[in-house]
């Protein structure tokens, strides 16, 4: 018998906004919480409360332990009441977690270089993983990372402070308040086949614009890219069938795949650049 | 057994209740569709102390599903259009069954399709599978032979494809009913007719909700199910109505969180219930749920459920 699974109570330490409309929020766990892995994600309700009815999924921005106590790192949007909800509550407020959940990033081997592609809150899972899988003490010297981080402007570049001295920085907006003025896509396609695909991986995360375009981008290129996905979830461990995405099955046929059991994380070759409902808002 | 009955040396009241020729340890199982195949929540959840499971519904040929967007939360509720997602009626015996089989728990498959015949093929190769120990019938689905027309919106299509599936195996019989019709307890007593050993309603109620942004549909499907909390008085007030129309035994199903809401629908005459979307807000929800009626028999001194089922007072208050 496998053991026992339980969601947990957390205490918000800090909750804050980084950003308009962007929330850092940091919770204290029982250490028997299980260390997420880079690119997996949780589900979070406010304690006691019956409405929302859902949990909310996130993936994680950061973990910590420390002593009997760890503490995870959430980097969100106000995207609706559920999340509007969360940014209200103050430290001390409690919230039920339930995770880690989901399969993460791997990272393959003989890899040198990790390119990550964040656009918006998009860099809350690569944070995560440049952070705590991809440059750590052992591997800082024999691997590099370039961070392609786009937004809207300046000031919606949420999370930016946490990664400044953790990898080669590229900043682009689509207002041209700072770096590079358009998405960040085209930003990586000026230096995207200086690299060798045998040392190179891409790690992407951001609205399905930016994955779509990222797509078509390494279409002709054998750089292998895993990508951090986004659907509205009900349950997050396998059940409610509610997060579907689209993917090219045998045939050319559609088969849909969870988010949260088979993802978050795809090979972005795998996914279907146009599902029935983007096709549907031609 | 609970603490409580540890503590005070009282045995556990009996919960046991009987549907057909089955006889399940307790009233409580899971809604098809909000458990998966059970697999799902094992590591959450003991499967030998359920009731029953209630596995997500089976076709003939495995299912895609609707394309994504398939859910929405909607107050104290949630829409969805999975589109009946599912692998196959074989695949189910073959891959999941086995699973299911190392539990000491009663399981239920639930069953459609788009055509009687459909139904019956279904219900035959479950007949012959081993660990099968009741089918659900669900009538909510299209007849594509007749236009379209849900086969549980009327009466005479409910009971043909109940004698459809009668006919097609020995196995105890649920036939889960649908809300979007105009008389339910009609639909309840033509089933029962038909040869089913019970019923269990509700299915979800058919809603709808937009994107005003956007001026589109959150479902790609348009049109979904609602369940959750803002369905149970709806779901209440039916089972109130079939309980008084048919013989069978009735479960309850629609929008129960707590042990409380279960207690609503005995007490109005239900005698098991399923839970379903409660399972996706919290993995441990129906043991929770079980708990607190074993809790609530001890504290109002029942020593069998028996003794709560129908137990609702209507008379009008007489003042002392």
């Amino acid at each position: 018998m496998n053991e026992r699974r339980t969601m947990q109570i957390g205490e918000i330490v800090d909750n804050h906004s980084t950003a308009p409309d962007h929330f850092l929020m940091a919770i204290r766990l029982p250490a028997s919480f299980t260390t997420p892995a880079p690119g997996q994600f949780v589900m979070v309700r406010e304690t006691g409360r019956v409405e929302p009815l859902l949990a909310r999924p996130f993936s994680v921005f950061d973990f910590h332990r420390y002593g009997e106590d760890c503490v995870l790192e959430l980097l969100y949007r106000v995207a609706g009441r559920g999340t509007l909800l969360f940014s209200r509550m103050r430290p001390g407020n409690r919230l039920t977690v339930l995770g880690p959940l989901g399969r993460g990033f791997t990272i393959p081997d003989g890899i040198r270089r990790g390119l990550f592609v964040a656009g918006g809150v998009g860099v809350a899972p690569l944070h995560f993983l440049v952070h705590s899988g991809f440059r750590t003490a052992g591997t800082e010297s024999l691997r590099e990372a370039v961070f392609y981080f786009g937004a809207r402007s300046l000031d919606l570049l949420a999370g930016l402070a946490r990664l400044s001295g953790l990898c080669d920085l590229r900043i682009c907006t689509d207002d041209g308040s700072r770096g590079y003025c358009g998405p960040v896509t085209d930003l990586l396609k000026r230096d995207i086949d200086d690299h060798d695909p045998k040392e190179t991986v891409v790690f992407g995360c951001g609205p399905a614009p930016m994955i779509q375009s990222l797509r078509r981008l390494l279409d002709n290129n054998r750089i292998p890219c895993q990508v951090s996905l986004e659907e509205r979830m009900a349950c997050g461990i396998g059940a409610c069938l509610g997060c579907a995405i689209a993917i090219g099955g045998p045939g050319g046929k559609t088969e849909y795949r969870k988010v949260c059991e088979d993802g978050p994380v795809f090979d972005i070759r795998e996914i279907l650049l146009t599902s029935p409902v983007d096709a549907q808002r031609k | 057994m609970s603490a409580h009955c540890e503590e005070t040396g009282l045995n556990p009241p009996d919960l046991s209740v009987t549907i057909g020729s089955m006889i399940l340890k307790n009233p409580v199982m899971t809604a098809s569709g909000t458990f998966g195949y059970g697999e799902e929540y094992a590591t959450f959840v003991d499967l030998n102390r359920l009731g029953a499971v209630v596995v997500k519904g089976l076709s003939l040929e495995p299912r895609s599903g609707n394309p994504p967007p398939r859910i929405m939360e909607t107050p104290s509720g949630m829409l969805n259009a999975v589109g009946l997602q599912n692998v196959g009626v074989r695949a189910f015996i073959s891959e999941k069954l086995p699973f299911l089989r190392r539990y000491d728990t009663m399981v239920i498959a639930n069953i459609f399709g788009e055509t009687v015949d459909e139904y019956r093929r279904v219900a035959e190769i479950l007949g012959s599978a081993e660990g099968i120990h009741a089918i659900e019938v669900n009538i909510s689905c299209p007849n594509v032979s007749k236009g379209g027309i849900a086969f549980g919106a009327r009466p005479e299509l409910a009971a043909e494809v109940t004698r459809g599936v009668r006919g097609a195996t020995g196995l105890p019989l649920i036939v889960k009913l649908t809300p979007n019709v105009t008389d339910i307890a009609e639909i309840a007593l033509a089933v029962e007719a038909a040869g089913a050993d019970a019923v269990s309603l509700i299915n979800t109620l058919t809603g709808m909700s937009v994107d005003i942004e956007k001026r589109r549909p959150h479902l790609a499907n348009v049109t979904g199910g609602l369940s959750g909390p803002a369905t149970r008085p709806v779901a209440l007030r039916m089972v109130w109505q079939v309980v008084r129309a048919v013989k069978i035994p009735v479960i309850g199903v629609g929008g129960i969180m707590t042990a409380s809401d279960a207690l609503e629908f005995f007490i109005t005459g239900a005698t098991a219930i399923q839970v379903g979307t409660a399972n996706f807000v919290d993995p441990a929800a129906v043991l929770k749920i079980l708990d607190g009626i074993g809790e609530y028999l001890i504290r109002h001194k029942m020593t069998n459920i028996a003794e709560l089922i129908g137990s609702l007072d209507t008379d009008p208050l007489t003042s002392a």
